[in-house]
């Protein structure tokens, strides 16, 4: 079983989707890991030895960022903006888009599932 | 998408003669501006900026961590009073 940085990696998928299982690393830091380390992106997981998977976690430790340390540096930013109080980290506090996107409709990624009032519902169910 | 790093940061040229001059005399002076898209340099840090956002001048004091954003970050142009309605009405009726 191959365990890097605290994830097990699907044993039957192909080295270069199964490392894409780290929060972290996508394809494309994922093809960069196995390209320095001169694996073949199409080889499973199984197949790997031991050794192969120790390069690849002596590469992910020296050059990657992953998993927890990575998530507290991403909350860290979002810290920082809230704490200045620029306009950036007070769309963070509202739970509403940051980057300037309309938020008359959609946005709903952010600001999640619809809460509509008691009228809307009635409305929506007069029409059908 | 950030500006081109060839043209370097943009900062107010008008700002940056203020800055210098306040910063000459060693008085501690508020410095009034319009300049929302200005970068904040880092020789801005200490001086306090009052900020226009559309209406009035919102002071802003530059610390070390607003070097980098630009002054109309700090200066909302907008403000959010709850949603009307027959429920917001009701509940401004009770207070």
């Amino acid at each position: 079983m191959a365990r890097i940085a605290g994830v097990d990696l699907p044993k039957n998928k192909s080295i270069e989707i199964a490392l894409t299982y780290i929060f972290g690393i996508g394809r494309t830091s994922s093809l960069h890991i196995l390209s320095n380390t001169n694996i073949d992106p199409g080889r499973k997981v199984k197949g790997l030895d031991e050794k192969e998977v120790d390069s690849i976690r002596k590469e992910i430790e020296n050059n990657y960022i992953v998993e927890g340390t990575l998530r507290v540096e991403i909350s860290n930013n979002i810290k920082r903006l809230i704490e200045i109080g620029s306009f950036r980290g007070i769309r963070h506090k509202k739970g509403l888009p940051v980057r300037g996107q309309r938020t008359r409709t959609n946005a709903r990624t952010r600001k999640g599932p619809k809460k509509g009032s008691i009228a809307l519902k009635k409305k929506a169910k007069a029409k059908t | 998408m950030p500006r081109s790093i060839k043209k370097g940061p943009y900062i107010d040229e008008k700002l940056i003669t203020k800055i210098k001059r306040v910063a000459k005399s060693g008085k501690k002076e508020v410095i009034k501006t319009w300049a929302r898209n200005s970068t904040i340099p880092p020789d801005f840090v200490g001086h306090t900026i009052a900020v226009h956002n559309g209406k009035k001048f919102i002071p802003v004091f530059i610390t070390e961590n607003l070097v980098g954003h630009k002054l109309g970050e700090f200066a909302p142009s907008k403000i959010f009073h709850r949603h009307g309605g027959k429920k917001a009405e009701k509940i401004t009726m009770v207070k």
